[in-house]
């Protein structure tokens, strides 16, 4: 449900570097989505594409990356990737190895905005 | 897109790491030093439209009685319905709209801070927007975090969105009184409440009757 406000806060990123580095078309850019963060990155680029209308960067390519989830377990120590299906959201809640409820997210619920490529 | 690259032009690559969510993360922290240096314990108020967040921030005020030494940050779309309702409890309170904005976020919060006189405001209660989703992943700067569900939601909530439980420090487990008429087993809801956040003590209350609201004092470290 945030998804709006994330991608206006891309967009508004994307818009200030290109204007920092002089560039004139925005040509494509990278983004970096944590399985675990509460984002929904189809509807993220559906934003960025729709606010970008009108703008340097309008039509330009954008590709996401998904990032996998990790958790560390208190229980047994250990960090693991997050396994099974990543849209099951209580996957992440439990360390596959030890079965113990008392892990915590390591990785998986960032969201980046990783490169820009534009024409100067 | 085709684009057709112009004579001269160049393509540029710009590596950027831009964290879209540590602008927020990083004005928490502003806030939260803002709330120590005026010796204010702030406490983020999330849970469903209807959970009874509004009934227990004013059981909070009522049982502490601080009057103006409590002040209240009301989160909403538009209205000033809960606003008027801590009102009446003697606390200071500020209505945030958010507008369409389905959460509060730690810059909207900041800006609250900055118009209230908070001024031998002991504690600050942050009712976050009615909303399961979103508030989980913006933090605001609260020393604690306290997710509001009622039973009148039904079984499922906490395994639907276990994200936001996971960012509690207390949950609370409103309108026990309702179970029976609502088919659901307590029991049912802290057993999920353990299995998707183990650290956060689970603490029925009846709000509006002021039932268990000690007890959500205690696991807060307040004093009444």
């Amino acid at each position: 449900m945030h998804e709006f406000a994330i991608a206006s806060e891309i967009v508004q990123n994307v818009l200030e570097t290109a204007q920092q580095n002089r560039g004139g078309r925005v040509l494509s850019l990278d983004l970096e989505v944590g399985e675990l963060a509460v984002l929904n990155d189809e509807q993220v680029t559906f934003w960025v594409q729709e606010l970008l209308k009108g703008t340097v960067a309008e039509g330009a390519r954008i590709r996401v990356k998904r990032v996998k989830g990790v958790v560390g377990c208190d229980d047994c120590g250990r960090r693991s990737r997050v396994r099974g299906d990543p849209r099951d959201i209580l996957a992440p809640l439990s360390c596959p190895r030890c079965g113990s409820f008392r892990v915590r997210i390591e990785r998986g619920k960032e969201c980046y905005l990783r490169r820009i490529q534009l024409l100067r | 897109m085709k684009v057709v690259k112009p004579k001269g032009a160049v393509i540029l690559d710009i590596e950027l790491e831009k964290d879209l969510l540590q602008k927020n993360r990083s004005l928490a922290k502003e806030n939260r030093r803002r709330f120590d240096r005026l010796g204010i314990l702030a406490i983020d108020v999330m849970g469903s439209v209807g959970s009874g967040k509004t009934s227990l921030i004013k059981g909070i005020l009522r049982k502490l009685a601080l009057g103006e030494r409590a002040a209240v940050i009301a989160g909403d779309l538009t209205t000033t319905i809960d606003a008027e309702r801590i009102a009446e409890e003697g606390a200071r309170v500020i209505q945030v709209n958010t507008g369409k904005e389905c959460h509060l976020d730690a810059h909207l919060v900041g800006q609250a801070i900055e118009k209230m006189n908070l001024d031998g405001v002991r504690i600050l209660f942050i009712e976050n927007v009615g909303n399961l989703i979103c508030p989980g992943e913006f933090p605001l700067g609260a020393h604690k975090r306290l997710v509001v569900v009622s039973v009148t939601e039904g079984p499922y909530t906490l395994m639907k969105h276990p994200f936001i439980f996971r960012e509690a420090d207390v949950i609370i487990l409103n309108k026990v009184d309702m179970a029976r008429a609502m088919r659901v087993n307590a029991r049912d809801i802290e057993r999920d409440a353990k299995r998707v956040n183990p650290y956060a003590p689970v603490i029925r209350t009846n709000a509006l009757r002021g039932r268990g609201i000690g007890k959500v004092i205690d696991s807060l470290g307040l004093e009444g």
